[in-house]
């Protein structure tokens, strides 16, 4: 019930000021040092834009900072043409898709049966689930058991160690207990099972917590590029965030070979390559981007209701 | 990261919401919900719980060894000689330094600033302008660090805007290898974190000051309270519980940095000052298979973070009355 409401007033936009109020000197500053604020968050974008579209033998000579100065796509071209590049972009769209379904629905089933009043041992459980989230075993345990249970250099060590998580768990609680109790009832009269309960009435109720998680798993996935370095050696397997590390920071020029024209490569820098990749990277976070904040903004609504 | 609640889930126990009547314990849904909570409990099991029992490694004589089972099993029990030798070592004062000092001023100037920001935010009588700032400041927030990073490193390159401005306006003379000097690592990291996380930080305050009741605002501007007196003694008080949490969850985190952001800013150069624990930890035992030396490593910082995280609870339980855990 106080979820609705919430949704429906979108309180997050609403300030502290009341409607028709004079405007006083210090409304003209804060507006001026937000907005201002505002240009600097979104500045460097700009500017990675215009370098990449920029000839990469002239950027070097600097001054590429709101529009190129010799317009090129030849950057992207190189990117393109890099193999590595859509390899490493369907792992990550592969592991994003199937990691974000499966993390979802895992760790919805267990919430659903943590929400329910007649789960035995529920108690032992809390305490069970709440321990790992303030302790755990660190970086070279965890990678024995990655290595152990076979892991390690396969396409699951993305999957599987991501199924699941204990706070995302919670906000499902949280919300579960919000479903009207009657509902639960008449399905039981119904004779329906509790998986029947969960997937055809708990999962269709719950769109809105379901997105706001499913897209934060989504975007953890996306961004992840920390368990390609540590637990895969095949690369095979490199995620895009990796592959982008290797062209940042060795600054690697693709290995453009045969398929681009020796004339095409004398103008080409890493530099601009770098920044070409960095755009590709980031267009599917651009499309997503008015989901992402609609949802996660009334997401973290439902993450501070009280109980 | 949103606010932990589950200290209220914990009150609800069996039977408390089947009505007052006394029902049988083992009925089919309970085997039902049994059979959906276990994949849980084995997840936790192998993920979280197997690991632990890892750390035995951190008592263990195992460094050089092949692999990690290796290293945990034939090896010799050797006590406390891991902790020893990471006190001892050359690097743990630096890498000491390093993991306070950027973390204290993470605390001094990251931590405040999205309080700061939502108050602002909130105080803003135009609503469009509002929104459209929030939509552009949440937005890096979402990029990953590496992407963050490349950026930030073409903008600070010899040839990047932040060299071309300083040196049109005659700051410097020469540009300035931002990237590559040690006593440039913390301003960076300092200045990209906000830069980053500033918007996207602010929205846990900016979800607290929207549930405040309006009338109290109202009230005060009846009493002819001014916008000093309303953010000081009715916004600031009323958002203080969050503000509490988040300051213990910050320095329980103290020995935390977040690796990505550490690492793609690291190179040979800057080592002196961008060597922080995590990285030491990755540096010493995937690199360089120091496995037990490593996990004792780790096992100091979990120690280290839920003794603080303990004490800040209650600290936390004795001014507030609540503690989070």
């Amino acid at each position: 019930m106080v979820l609705k409401r919430v949704y429906k007033k979108n309180q997050l936009l609403v300030g502290t000021t009341g409607k028709k109020q004079k405007k006083t000197v210090f409304d003209w500053i804060n507006v001026v040092v937000l907005v201002a604020f505002a240009i600097i968050c979104a500045y460097p974008l700009v500017y990675v834009l215009a370098g990449s579209f920029n000839q990469g033998k002239d950027y070097i000579n600097g001054g590429i900072f709101l529009w190129p100065r010799v317009f090129s796509t030849e950057n992207y071209w190189v990117v393109i043409n890099d193999v590595r590049l859509w390899k490493s972009y369907g792992i990550t769209i592969a592991r994003t898709i199937v990691g974000t379904l499966t993390g979802v629905l895992f760790t919805a089933m267990i919430a659903y049966a943590m929400s329910r009043p007649n789960l035995i041992g529920k108690k032992i459980y809390y305490y069970v689930f709440i321990i790992t989230m303030f302790f755990s075993g660190g970086l070279i345990p965890f990678f024995w058991v990655i290595l152990e249970i076979g892991l390690f250099d396969t396409f699951w060590v993305y999957i599987i160690p991501a199924l699941f998580s204990v706070y995302n768990m919670l906000v499902f609680v949280n919300f579960f207990k919000t479903i009207p109790e009657e509902i639960h009832e008449s399905a039981i009269m119904d004779g329906a099972s509790e998986f029947k309960i969960f997937f055809r009435i708990i999962l269709p109720l719950s769109t809105p917590v379901i997105a706001t998680i499913g897209l934060w798993i989504a975007v953890g996935h996306w961004n992840s590029f920390f368990d390609t370095m540590i637990y895969t050696s095949n690369n095979n397997l490199w995620t895009l965030q990796y592959y982008l590390m290797k062209v940042i920071k060795e600054s690697s020029l693709p290995p453009t070979g045969s398929s681009l024209p020796a004339d095409f490569l004398e103008n080409i820098a890493p530099e601009t390559v770098s920044l070409a990749a960095i755009i590709v990277s980031v267009v599917p976070i651009f499309a997503f981007y008015p989901l992402i904040f609609k949802s996660l903004t009334s997401g973290v609504i439902i993450g501070s209701l009280k109980g | 990261m949103w606010k932990l609640k589950y200290d209220k889930l914990i009150d609800t126990d069996i039977g408390t919401r089947v009505g007052g009547t006394k029902k049988k314990i083992w009925n089919k849904t309970a085997v039902q919900l049994l059979l959906m909570v276990i994949p849980g409990i084995i997840f936790v099991a192998i993920f979280c719980y197997l690991p632990m029992f890892g750390i035995i490694l951190a008592f263990k004589d195992g460094d050089g060894q092949l692999n990690v089972l290796e290293a945990m099993m034939n090896t010799e029990w050797v006590g406390f000689d891991n902790f020893i030798a990471f006190f001892n070592d050359p690097d743990f004062g630096n890498v000491m330094i390093n993991t306070l000092g950027l973390n204290s001023l993470m605390l001094l100037i990251n931590f405040p600033a999205p309080i700061i920001f939502a108050i602002l935010l909130s105080e803003l009588p135009f609503k469009r302008i509002r929104k459209a700032i929030q939509t552009v400041t949440y937005f890096p927030y979402f990029l990953s660090w590496i992407t963050y990073g490349g950026i930030v490193l073409a903008l600070i390159n010899s040839d990047g805007i932040i060299n071309s401005i300083l040196m049109s306006c005659n700051i410097i003379q020469s540009p300035l290898d931002i990237a590559g000097s040690p006593e440039w690592f913390w301003p960076l990291i300092i200045i990209t974190s906000l830069l980053k996380g500033l918007g996207w930080g602010s929205i846990i305050y900016i979800a607290a000051i929207a549930g405040i009741d309006p009338q109290l605002y109202e009230a005060a501007r009846m009493d002819g309270a001014n916008r000093w007196y309303r953010i000081t003694k009715i916004t600031i008080p009323m958002i203080s519980p969050t503000i509490v949490l988040f300051l213990i969850l910050s320095i329980s985190g103290i020995l935390n940095n977040g690796f990505d952001q550490i690492w793609v800013f690291r190179n040979l150069t800057n080592l002196a000052r961008s060597e922080v624990l995590d990285t030491f930890i990755y540096q010493y035992g995937v690199v360089l298979q120091n496995y037990s030396f490593t996990t004792a490593v780790g096992l100091f910082k979990s120690v280290i973070s839920i003794t603080l995280l303990t004490i800040g609870n209650l600290i936390a339980k004795r001014i507030t009355g609540k503690g989070i855990i």
